[in-house]
């Protein structure tokens, strides 16, 4: 263990308590933001990533116009939230280093619990492959199949249980246990 | 450790925040082809040689490639065209109607979607006169808004004036190329 939760300085358990509630909240609103853009099901998440451009016909030989009569209500009709390629490009390009730092952050939170060897490798790799997963599947589900979205998914998930195990031991640890509560 | 909160400060400063609807599609079309009692969209598919040649003109392709004109008529008599664009910027995308009249002039320029971020730089910019600016353009024209809020408005007002300058440009070079020159 390079270092312990358990014994460390109040200030220190008190620094990763409030580090862990800030990523909590932010996970919180995470949340409702991806219910309010993509969802939580294999098909609103490929509607939004995978979109039109799956079945995107070729463009014609030569450019054609198609007229149709419309009303005030389609107007008002609710968009489909999309995420093209140029946005993913963005997405991913300000997202990813957000996440990489969210998981160094909790990997080295990790590094302080009491933990098996093994168990801890499994959590760091676990709060990295989130993102990994997450965003492989938003660009799969673009070019390679609607099908892909359940990765997506997968990394949300596995971002949201990376983050609640990584607090439940640090909190325990910290402020539970007989060793972390001794003064 | 600062490199490591330099960065999260630098990642949340770049993140991009919701898009929020500054004005309702339905508003925007009924002050932008006023008094229109029935609306027709116009889509044009674009070839590879148009798209292209779209591209070369304002550095824009439409969405699947295909440019939406919507034009409203009252009786027989029609009452202009009317385009939404939508401008990719770092801070997220922003989506501007374009007005026409029927002889081929802006005829009004309203921001309909930014984010939250974006929002009070687009208010301020329109606060400060930034759509009147678009008025009565034609294709071939250059819009020129961010030029005319420098000095009288915020760096930031003065940055999205030109994204929003980038909307209208795509929507005039739309318009002129595609709106009235394609069979159907």
């Amino acid at each position: 263990m390079l270092y312990d939760l358990r014994r460390a300085d109040a200030r220190i358990k008190w620094l990763v308590t409030c580090l862990l509630a800030t990523f909590g909240l932010s996970y919180i609103f995470g949340a409702l933001m991806v219910s309010l853009y993509a969802g939580f099901t294999p098909a609103r998440v490929a509607a939004t990533y995978a979109g039109p451009e799956m079945s995107m016909p070729m463009p014609p030989e030569t450019t054609m116009v198609v007229n149709r009569p419309m009303s005030m209500a389609d107007f008002a009709k609710p968009e489909v939230h999309t995420v093209d390629t140029n946005l993913l490009i963005q997405d991913t390009h300000v997202h990813v280093p957000m996440y990489g730092v969210i998981a160094a952050a909790l990997g080295v939170v990790v590094l302080g619990l009491s933990l098996r060897r093994a168990w801890a490798f499994g959590l760091i790799t676990l709060l990295f492959a989130a993102p990994w997963l997450d965003f492989g599947g938003m660009w799969l589900t673009k070019f390679a199949s609607p099908r892909f979205a359940i990765l997506t998914l997968a990394g949300g998930w596995a971002m949201g249980v990376g983050y609640l195990v990584v607090t439940a031991l640090a909190v325990y640890q910290m402020w539970r246990s007989p060793k972390g509560a001794e003064p | 450790m600062s490199w490591l909160i330099r960065a999260a400060a630098v990642a949340a400063l770049l993140h991009i925040t919701p898009a929020v609807v500054l004005v309702k599609r339905p508003d925007a079309v009924q002050a932008l082809l006023p008094g229109a009692d029935t609306y027709f969209a116009r889509e044009v598919h674009l070839s590879d040689t148009d798209a292209h040649r779209l591209h070369e003109a304002v550095d824009w392709s439409p969405e699947d490639g295909v440019l939406a004109f919507y034009t409203g008529k009252t009786g027989s008599t029609t009452v202009g065209a009317l385009e939404f664009v939508r401008v990719d910027t770092p801070h997220g995308p922003l989506e501007v109607a374009v007005g026409f009249t029927s002889e081929g002039r802006i005829r009004g320029v309203i921001v309909t979607k930014a984010t939250v971020e974006m929002k009070p730089w687009v208010l301020e910019a329109v606060a400060g006169g930034l759509t009147e600016r678009y008025r009565d353009l034609k294709p071939g024209d250059t819009p020129a808004g961010a030029l005319a809020l420098a000095g009288r408005a915020g760096n930031l007002a003065v940055y999205i004036a030109g994204e929003v300058d980038k909307g209208v440009a795509r929507a005039l070079a739309a318009y002129g190329a595609f709106y009235n020159h394609v069979r159907t």
